[in-house]
C-alpha cells in the first residue's frame, strides 16, 4: 500500500513487542516464586492449598496466553515476506469452547472456595477460647470474659483512660474480666475466637499467618475462630484505613503451650483463675458416652 | 442542519459542538490525570523512603511535609485524593465524557448529540466539581482522608482525622457536581445512540466503541444516582446530624457522639453499588477502543464480534451484581458472601470470550506497528494479566488473606486503570488526526509506549509479590511491620519505576500540545480504516459532516475482504 502509515510496519516494533512480553512473563513468573504467604501458623491451610490451587490454574493461563500473544505478535508482524491477512472472523466452535472451557475451570474453584468459605465462616466449636477485641484509634484492646466465660456489660458512657473497654464495673459478669492492650495470649492447638467490636471507626484485624481478617464495625460485634497450630509471636496488624495512625495499629499474638497459658493466666490474672478451679472450667465434658 | 457562525465563546468555551466538548473534557481530564499522577510520586517517595526528609518539598507542601519529612495524615490525603482524581476524573472524564462524545455522533453518522445543550451543561457541572476536588488541598486540614471508597465514620465525624474536616465536605460537594454531571452524559449516549444512528446502521453494525458508550452510559445512569444519594446523606450525616451511617456509641477524641441506629454498612453498600459498575464504566470503552485499533491495525476483522457485543452486555449486566466482593470480611452475612463469589467469577467467562476473541483477531493478520496498535496490544496484554488476578480476590476463601493487601491494588491497577489508561492512550493516538487535523510524532507515540509498558508491569506486579507477603493497603510506613521488613527493597524498586512511568507521561504531554500545530497535517482517513468516522474530513467542522451524512452500508470491520482490490472496504461504500 502506497499510503500505509510511515514506518508502521517496521519489523523491529514487532519483534520488541514479543520479546518484552516474553521477558516480562519469565521474569514475573520468577520472581513471583520468592514470595510466599507468611509462615502458617493456624489450621487454616486449606485456604492455602486453595490459593496454590487457583496460583497454578491463573499462572498457567498467564504464562500460556501471554506467551501466545507475543508469539502471535511476532508472527504476523506486517512486514514479514508474502504478509497476507485473513478475513476469516467467525468460528462458533471456537468461541463455544473458550466459554465453555474457562466455565468448567472456574466452577470447581467456586465451589471448593463456597466449602472452605463455610468452613471458616461456620459456628465456632464449643471448646473455643473467647476473646472480644476492641478496636480504637489506634490501639487493640483484648478483653478476657475470665472464668465465667462471660463478657461484662459495656457502657460507651464510661469510656476513659483507665477503662478503655468502657466496662460496666457494677455488672457481676465484669468481676473476672480483665484487658489487654495490643497483646492477646491465646494457647495452641485449641479454638481460638475471636469477637469484635469498634470504639470509634472501622479497623480490620489482620492475623497475616493465621489467614484471618476480619472488619470492626462500630454499632455491631463480628467474629472470627481459627486454632492455632503453632506457639510463638506473631504480629497483629490494622487492615482497614482507620485514621492517621493506621500504619502504626500494630499488636502481638503470642500462642502458648496449655501448660504455659495456664500459668502465664494464673501469673497475670489471679482473679480470672481464682473462681475457677481449674482453669479448664469452660472446656466442655470430654464426652457424652 | 444549518450551524451558525461560531465567535470565541461559542466554539471555545460554552460550545454546543461534541467534538468541541469531547475536547474540552479532553484537557480537564488530562490535567486532572497530572495532578493525580503527581501525588501517586508522592506516595511513592513515601514507600520508597520511608521518612526521609526532602527538605526541597518543604517549600511545595508547608504543612504536609513540614522540614521535608511527610506527615501520616498528608499521606492518607494523598492516596484518597489519587484514587479519587483518577478513577473518576481521568479514567471516567477522558474515556467516557471525552470519547464518548467526540466519538458517538461521528461513528453513528449524526450532526451532534441529542441534546447539546445538556452536553454543554454536563461540561460546565463537572468542572466546578474538578476546582472544589483541587481547592481542597488547600483548606485548613487539607484534603479528604478516609480513602477514595470513603467509609464511615471516618470520613463521617470531623474529628476522626484532620482531612475529614473540611476537606471531606468539599470532596462531597465535588463528587455530587461530578455525578450530576456524569449522569447527564449518560442519558445523552443512550438517546442518541438509539435515535439519531444514519441510514444502514443497525445496531449489531455499530463499532464496538459505540456498543461499549452505550452501555456505560445505562451503567452510569443507573449506578451513579446511588452514589449521589450515599454522599448527601453522608453529608446530613456530617452536618446535620442524621444518623443514617452511625451507630450509637461511637467514642472519638474523649467524646461520645450523639448518633444513634445508623450502620456504616450501608454506606459500604451504597458505595460499592456504584463502585463496581464504575469499574465497568472505565473499562468497556477502553475494550471498545481496543476492538477497533486492532481490527484497523491488524488489517483483518475484528473476531466473533457477536460475542463481543454479547460480552459487553453480559459485563454490563453482572457488574451490578458483583459490588458485595468488596465486602466479605466487612461484616456482611456471610451467605451473601457466597451469593457475590458466584456472580464474580461469571463475570471472568465474559472476560475470557473478549481476550480470545482479540488473540484470534492478532492471529492471521498483518500487524502493522503504530503507537495506537502498540496500546491495543498492550491493553490486551494488561487486561488478561489483571483479569486472573481477580480470580484470587473474587474467591472469598482466599480473599481474606489477600484483601486490603497490595495484591489488591496491583489487581486493579492492571485490569481497571491500566487497561483503562492504554485503551485510552491508544484511542488518542488513533483518533487525534480526527481531534485536531493533525498527526501526533509516531517516534514519540512509541517512546511513550516502550517507556509506559515497561514501567507499568515494574511498577504494578511486583505488588502482587507485596500483597502475597501481606502487606497491607494504606500504609504510611509498612516498616513498623517486622514481617514487612524484608519487603523493602521491593518497595524501592516499584518507587524507582514509578517515577520512570510518570517521566514518561511527560513525552505524551508534550507530543499531546505540541503536535496540535506542529504536526504533519492529517488526511481525512490517515489508518486506512473502514469506520464511519472517517468518512468526515480532515479536520470536521461544526456539524461533521460537508453534505448529506453517508449511510451505512456494512459493519465497520471489512478488512482483507477476499476479491476486494483494497484491503478495507470503508462502511459508508455500498
Amino acid at each position: 500500500m502506497a499510503d500505509e502509515p510511515k514506518g508502521s510496519r517496521g519489523s523491529l516494533q514487532g519483534i520488541a513487542m514479543a520479546v518484552v512480553i516474553w521477558a516480562i512473563v519469565v521474569l514475573s513468573s520468577l520472581y513471583y516464586v520468592r514470595y510466599g504467604v507468611p509462615e502458617l501458623a493456624s489450621d487454616r491451610g486449606y485456604l492455602d492449598s486453595l490459593y496454590y490451587v487457583i496460583l497454578g490454574i491463573t499462572g498457567a493461563a498467564y504464562i500460556l496466553y501471554q506467551l501466545a500473544l507475543g508469539y502471535v505478535i511476532y508472527r504476523y508482524r506486517g512486514d514479514r515476506p508474502g504478509a497476507e491477512s485473513s478475513y476469516w472472523h467467525e468460528s462458533h466452535k471456537l468461541e463455544l469452547t473458550w466459554t465453555i472451557g474457562t466455565a468448567a475451570i472456574l466452577i470447581p474453584i467456586v465451589f471448593t472456595g463456597l466449602i472452605y468459605w463455610e468452613r471458616v465462616r461456620g459456628p465456632a466449636p464449643e471448646d473455643a477460647v473467647t476473646v472480644m477485641a476492641v478496636g480504637a484509634q489506634f490501639q487493640w484492646d483484648f478483653h478476657y470474659p475470665g472464668a465465667d466465660g462471660e463478657f461484662g456489660r459495656f457502657d460507651p458512657t464510661l469510656y476513659a483512660i483507665d477503662n478503655q473497654i468502657g466496662l460496666d464495673e457494677t455488672d457481676p459478669a465484669a468481676a473476672d474480666d480483665w484487658v489487654l492492650t495490643n497483646q492477646l495470649v491465646i494457647p495452641v492447638n485449641r479454638p481460638a475466637r475471636i469477637l469484635m467490636r469498634s470504639k470509634d471507626v472501622q479497623h480490620a484485624i489482620f492475623l497475616p499467618n493465621f489467614r484471618v481478617k476480619q472488619d470492626l464495625v462500630p454499632g455491631m460485634t463480628t467474629e472470627v475462630w481459627f486454632t492455632p497450630v503453632k506457639t510463638g509471636s506473631y504480629e497483629v496488624a490494622c487492615a482497614e484505613l482507620c485514621g492517621l495512625g493506621h500504619y502504626r495499629m500494630r499488636a502481638f499474638l503470642e500462642v502458648m503451650e496449655e501448660a504455659d497459658y495456664r500459668q502465664w493466666l494464673s501469673d497475670n490474672a489471679p482473679a480470672a483463675v481464682a473462681d475457677a478451679g481449674e482453669p479448664a472450667a469452660d472446656a466442655p465434658p470430654a464426652s457424652a458416652e | 442542519m444549518e450551524h451558525e457562525k461560531q465567535g470565541f465563546v461559542s466554539k471555545y468555551i460554552f460550545s454546543f459542538d461534541h467534538k468541541m466538548i469531547g475536547k474540552q473534557y479532553f484537557t480537564l481530564a488530562m490535567s486532572m490525570g497530572f495532578i493525580g499522577g503527581i501525588l501517586a510520586v508522592l506516595i511513592r517517595l513515601q514507600l520508597g523512603f520511608p521518612s526521609q526528609p526532602w527538605p526541597f518539598l518543604e517549600n511545595l507542601f508547608p504543612v504536609g511535609m513540614a522540614s521535608g519529612i511527610m506527615t501520616p495524615e498528608f499521606y492518607v490525603s494523598l492516596f484518597t485524593m489519587h484514587g479519587t482524581i483518577m478513577v473518576f476524573f481521568l479514567l471516567s472524564l477522558l474515556p467516557v465524557s471525552g470519547f464518548g462524545n467526540f466519538l458517538i455522533p461521528l461513528q453513528i453518522g449524526a450532526r451532534d448529540m441529542a441534546f447539546p445543550f445538556l452536553n454543554m451543561l454536563s461540561f460546565w457541572t463537572v468542572v466546578p466539581g474538578a476546582i472544589i476536588i483541587i481547592i481542597s488541598f488547600f483548606v485548613e486540614g487539607g484534603a479528604a482522608a478516609s480513602g477514595w471508597t470513603a467509609y464511615p465514620p471516618l470520613s463521617a465525624i470531623r474529628s476522626a482525622i484532620p482531612g475529614s474536616d473540611l476537606g471531606q465536605t468539599l470532596w462531597l460537594v465535588g463528587m455530587i457536581f461530578f455525578v450530576a454531571s456524569f449522569t447527564m452524559g449518560g442519558l445523552n449516549f443512550v438517546v442518541t445512540i438509539l435515535n439519531l444512528r444514519t441510514k444502514g446502521l443497525r445496531m449489531m453494525r455499530m463499532p464496538l466503541t459505540t456498543w461499549a458508550q452505550f452501555v456505560v452510559g445505562i451503567l452510569g445512569l443507573l449506578s451513579f444516582p446511588a452514589l449521589a444519594a450515599g454522599a448527601l446523606l453522608l453529608t446530613f450525616d456530617r452536618s446535620l446530624g442524621t444518623s443514617f451511617f452511625l451507630p450509637a456509641g461511637i467514642f472519638i477524641g474523649d467524646t461520645l457522639m450523639p448518633h444513634e441506629g445508623g450502620t456504616p454498612l450501608l454506606w459500604q453498600h451504597l458505595f460499592w453499588f456504584l463502585g463496581h459498575p464504575e469499574v465497568y464504566i472505565i473499562m468497556l470503552p477502553a475494550m471498545g477502543f481496543t476492538s477497533d485499533i486492532l481490527a484497523t491495525f491488524c488489517r483483518r476483522p475484528i473476531f466473533g464480534y457477536r460475542s463481543m457485543v454479547y460480552a459487553i452486555m453480559a459485563i454490563g449486566t453482572l457488574s451490578f451484581l458483583v459490588w458485595g466482593h468488596h465486602m466479605f470480611v466487612s461484616g456482611m452475612s456471610p451467605f451473601l458472601g457466597s451469593l457475590f463469589v458466584v456472580t464474580t467469577l461469571a463475570i471472568a467467562i465474559p472476560s475470557a470470550v473478549k481476550a480470545f476473541n482479540w488473540l484470534f483477531t492478532i492471529a492471521r493478520a498483518r500487524i502493522q506497528f503504530t503507537s495506537a496498535s502498540l496500546f491495543g496490544l498492550g491493553v490486551v496484554s494488561l487486561f488478561v494479566t489483571g483479569g486472573l488476578t481477580g480470580i484470587f480476590l473474587g474467591t472469598n476463601a482466599v480473599d481474606i488473606q489477600l484483601h486490603d493487601t497490595y495484591f489488591v491494588v496491583g489487581h486493579f491497577h492492571f485490569i481497571m486503570a491500566g487497561a483503562g489508561l492504554f485503551g485510552a492512550f491508544g484511542a488518542v493516538y488513533y483518533w487525534y488526526p480526527k481531534m485536531f487535523g493533525r498527526m501526533l510524532s509516531e517516534r514519540l507515540g512509541k517512546i511513550h509506549f516502550w517507556i509506559t509498558f515497561v514501567a507499568y508491569y515494574a511498577v504494578f506486579f511486583p505488588m502482587h509479590y507485596l500483597g502475597v507477603s501481606g502487606m497491607m493497603r494504606r500504609i504510611y510506613d509498612p516498616n513498623v511491620y517486622e514481617f514487612l521488613q524484608p519487603l523493602q527493597p521491593v518497595n524501592l524498586f516499584i518507587t524507582i519505576a514509578a517515577f520512570v512511568l510518570f517521566a514518561g507521561q511527560l513525552i505524551f504531554i508534550y507530543n499531546y500540545f505540541v503536535s496540535m500545530r506542529r504536526g504533519a497535517p492529517a488526511t481525512a482517513n490517515p489508518w486506512n480504516a473502514a469506520g464511519l468516522e472517517w468518512s468526515t474530513p480532515a479536520y470536521p467542522g461544526h456539524g461533521n459532516w460537508e453534505g448529506e451524512i453517508p449511510p451505512a452500508h456494512r459493519w465497520p470491520y471489512d478488512y482483507s475482504e477476499p476479491g476486494k482490490k483494497r484491503d478495507f472496504t470503508p462502511q459508508w461504500e455500498a
